[in-house]
Order: C-alpha cells, then sequence, then structure tokens
C-alpha cells in the first residue's frame, strides 16, 4: 500500500473519517467501531489534536500521519512510502520516519522507503 | 478553400466530442443502475454516504423548499380557479391545477432546484476529486468509489427528488383544496372524485418514472461530468458548466417526453 503526495486525502471528510472509512468501507466495520480503531492508531502517535481536521488545515507532519494510518488500518502486507521529503518538506524526515515506524511496528510487517539515491546518506546503514 | 476544411473539420470534432461525452455518461448511467440494484454495494460506509446525501439534498432544504413551493402553488391556484371562473369553467378548475402544478410543474421545479443546488455541488466535487487524484487515492487503499462515493450519491439523489416532490404535491393539494372548499369537509368526497379521475394508474406510474428519470439526471449527469474533466485544475470550472448545461437538456428532454407521451 502506497503513501504518496500524489495520493491525497478525500478532502470532505476528518482525518478521523479518511482512517476510519477503510474498515467501514473494506470489512464492513460499524462506524463507532471503525473510528475507534483510527483514534487508537492515533493515539498511539500522539496526533488526536487533528482528528477533527480536514486536508486543507492541516500541516505536513499531520497530513503524513493521516495518510500513513490510513495504509496501515487497511493490514497490508507492505507499506511503500514515497518520496518523503515531498511529503515533509520542513521536517528532518528520516527522524521522523524511525519513530513514527517503531510506534507502529506492531502493525506494519514489511515497509520499504522509495527515496532518491542522492538523498541515501541521510538515512542510517542497514 | 482551406479555411473551410478547416472549419468542417473543427465542427465535426466538436460535434463528435459531444456526441462522445453523451455516450460516457449514458454509460455510466447504466452502470449506475446495474450497481444500484447490486446487494454487494451496500455496506456500512455507503450507507452513511447515502444519508448524507440525503441529509444534504432533501432534509436541509425541506422546510425552505416546501415553503416556496407552497406560496408558488397559491399564486398558480388562484391564477388557475380566477381564469376558469371567468370562462365559466370553475368546475375544470381542480382538474387544471391537478394536471399543470402537480403532475408538470412541481417535479420539474424540484428537479431544477436540486440540479442547481445538489447537482452542480456534485458536479464541482467531482471534478476536484478526479483532477486532484483522490479517486485514485481511494483505489489505492482498496476502495471502490464508484461504490462509495458516486452510486450512494445517485441513490440519495433519487430519494430526494422522489420525496420533495411528493411532499411539495400533497402541500399543493391541500392548498388547492382550501382554496376552492375552503376550511371544510363537505368538499373532500368531490375533490377525491376529481383526483381518481385525473390519476389514473398509468398515469401516477408515468409520474413516477419521470420523477425517478429526474432524480437520476441530477446526479448523474453531474458525476459523469465531473468524471470527464482533465486532470487540470483550470478545467474544473469547464466541467462544471458542460455537466449543467447537459442536465438542462436532459431535464428539458426528458420533461418535452413526458408530455408528449401524456398529450400526443
Amino acid at each position: 500500500m502506497l503513501v504518496s503526495a500524489e495520493l491525497p486525502l478525500r478532502a470532505n471528510l476528518s482525518v478521523l473519517e479518511n482512517i476510519a472509512l477503510v474498515p467501514q468501507y473494506r470489512h464492513n466495520a460499524k462506524a463507532h467501531v471503525a473510528n475507534e480503531r483510527a483514534w487508537a492508531l492515533l493515539e498511539r502517535l500522539g496526533y488526536t489534536a487533528c482528528a477533527h481536521l480536514r486536508d486543507p488545515d492541516l500541516d505536513f507532519e499531520q497530513r503524513f500521519v493521516a495518510k500513513l494510518l490510513r495504509a496501515v488500518i487497511a493490514k497490508p502486507s507492505i507499506i511503500v512510502i514515497e518520496r518523503p521529503g515531498l511529503l515533509l518538506p520542513d521536517t528532518p524526515y528520516p527522524r521522523f520516519l524511525a519513530e513514527v515506524l517503531s510506534q507502529l511496528d506492531k502493525d506494519i510487517d514489511t515497509f520499504r522507503i522509495v527515496d532518491y539515491a542522492w538523498h541515501a546518506p541521510l538515512y542510517p546503514p542497514i | 478553400m482551406s479555411w473551410l476544411t478547416d472549419l468542417l473539420t473543427r465542427s465535426g470534432d466538436a460535434l463528435i466530442a459531444r456526441f462522445a461525452a453523451w455516450a460516457r455518461t449514458l454509460r455510466f448511467g447504466t452502470v449506475t443502475l446495474a450497481g444500484i440494484l447490486s446487494p454487494g454495494l451496500y455496506n456500512s460506509a455507503t450507507r452513511t454516504v447515502v444519508q448524507k446525501q440525503i441529509y444534504f439534498t432533501a432534509w436541509q432544504i425541506l422546510f425552505g423548499f416546501n415553503l416556496f413551493a407552497a406560496v408558488f402553488s397559491l399564486i398558480l391556484i388562484r391564477i388557475a380557479t380566477t381564469a376558469a371562473q371567468n370562462y365559466g369553467l370553475g368546475d375544470l378548475a381542480l382538474e387544471l391545477i391537478l394536471r399543470i402544478l402537480v403532475i408538470e410543474l412541481l417535479p420539474l421545479m424540484t428537479a431544477l432546484f436540486i440540479a442547481l443546488r445538489s447537482g452542480a455541488a456534485i458536479n464541482a466535487e467531482v471534478a476536484l476529486m478526479n483532477i486532484t487524484n483522490e479517486i485514485e487515492a481511494l483505489h489505492s487503499v482498496g476502495i471502490d468509489p464508484l461504490r462509495l462515493e458516486f452510486l450512494p450519491r445517485v441513490i440519495g439523489g433519487v430519494v430526494s427528488v422522489l420525496a420533495l416532490t411528493a411532499l411539495t404535491s400533497l402541500t399543493a393539494l391541500l392548498i388547492a383544496y382550501l382554496e376552492l372548499y375552503g376550511p371544510q369537509a363537505h368538499g373532500f368526497a368531490d375533490f377525491t372524485w376529481v383526483i381518481g379521475q385525473v390519476y389514473s394508474p398509468l398515469l401516477l406510474f408515468g409520474l413516477w418514472l419521470k420523477c425517478l428519470l429526474f432524480g437520476l439526471a441530477v446526479t448523474v449527469i453531474p458525476i459523469a461530468a465531473g468524471l470527464d474533466s482533465p486532470h487540470k485544475l483550470f478545467f474544473a470550472p469547464i466541467a462544471v458548466l458542460s455537466g449543467m448545461v447537459r442536465l438542462f437538456f436532459a431535464l428539458m428532454l426528458i420533461e418535452v417526453g413526458s408530455l408528449a407521451i401524456t398529450y400526443l
């Protein structure tokens, strides 16, 4: 499942609704159950303050977290984060990504970060 | 002669593009009908969108629109009854009101109002969803936008047109009764007899079918026009413009078609 700057959130839904929509649609989860799951994920990352905001009112980090959790809640076997520099232009993103992904390690089987080759020095060696 | 060739080529291209747009709209309409009849469509998320659509399209405007329709009906009923009495045709006033106001004008007015209010909004929203890649984003998380976003809007639109038409028609009938007989029960038998004479089962079926087609038109055409828009922001107003023009012609075509079938 792809997290990309080119795959925006639904503009007329809040962050919480964007995340909860996935289990509600894919697994026919009741609205309150899906909302609880989405809220729990936001709470784990400490982003509940933006739960009821819509896309234009979010900062880059909040938007990235919303997109990432929208992918995570679907429980895919792999998550691909495409060009994080585009998603987080004013954040030291390798460290931010490491922190966020470590908090979600129970929910993510595998993740891949696709970035420009000249950004390789930003990441710690594998 | 080259200018003539250019002119004919351009006109031909424009004509073909117009036909192609109508063909895509009809194709989307067919897919929509098939989707609506599929039980697999309905789940927790799609039901929520249907509820929201009915709320925004019908519930939010219920009081205001019904009030407007009541005033409009009162004026037309007064005109119809006065004119009929002046020509010595007072007995036919009610039939005139039922045929012109309830069967023709109120359904068309409701459809036009919903087209202007919700149809334009749906058209703009779908065009922007298409342009900003939101449709692709939904696909990427395993959500079918047709099933989640478009079909529930069509269902909500159809339900709203049917419900508002029924409500405004009932209000108009009530006003017509009060205007003709006053707030008394003595005219009820005559009133219901005329209603029974005018509203044959076939006519009622035709009215129901017309409202259904209005409901489909005010949602299917704006959605199809929004989906037609190229992925460039400056095309959004053009998508809304072409969708609204197509919608206007479709509504007029349905109305004229229904008049032709009823009276010719």
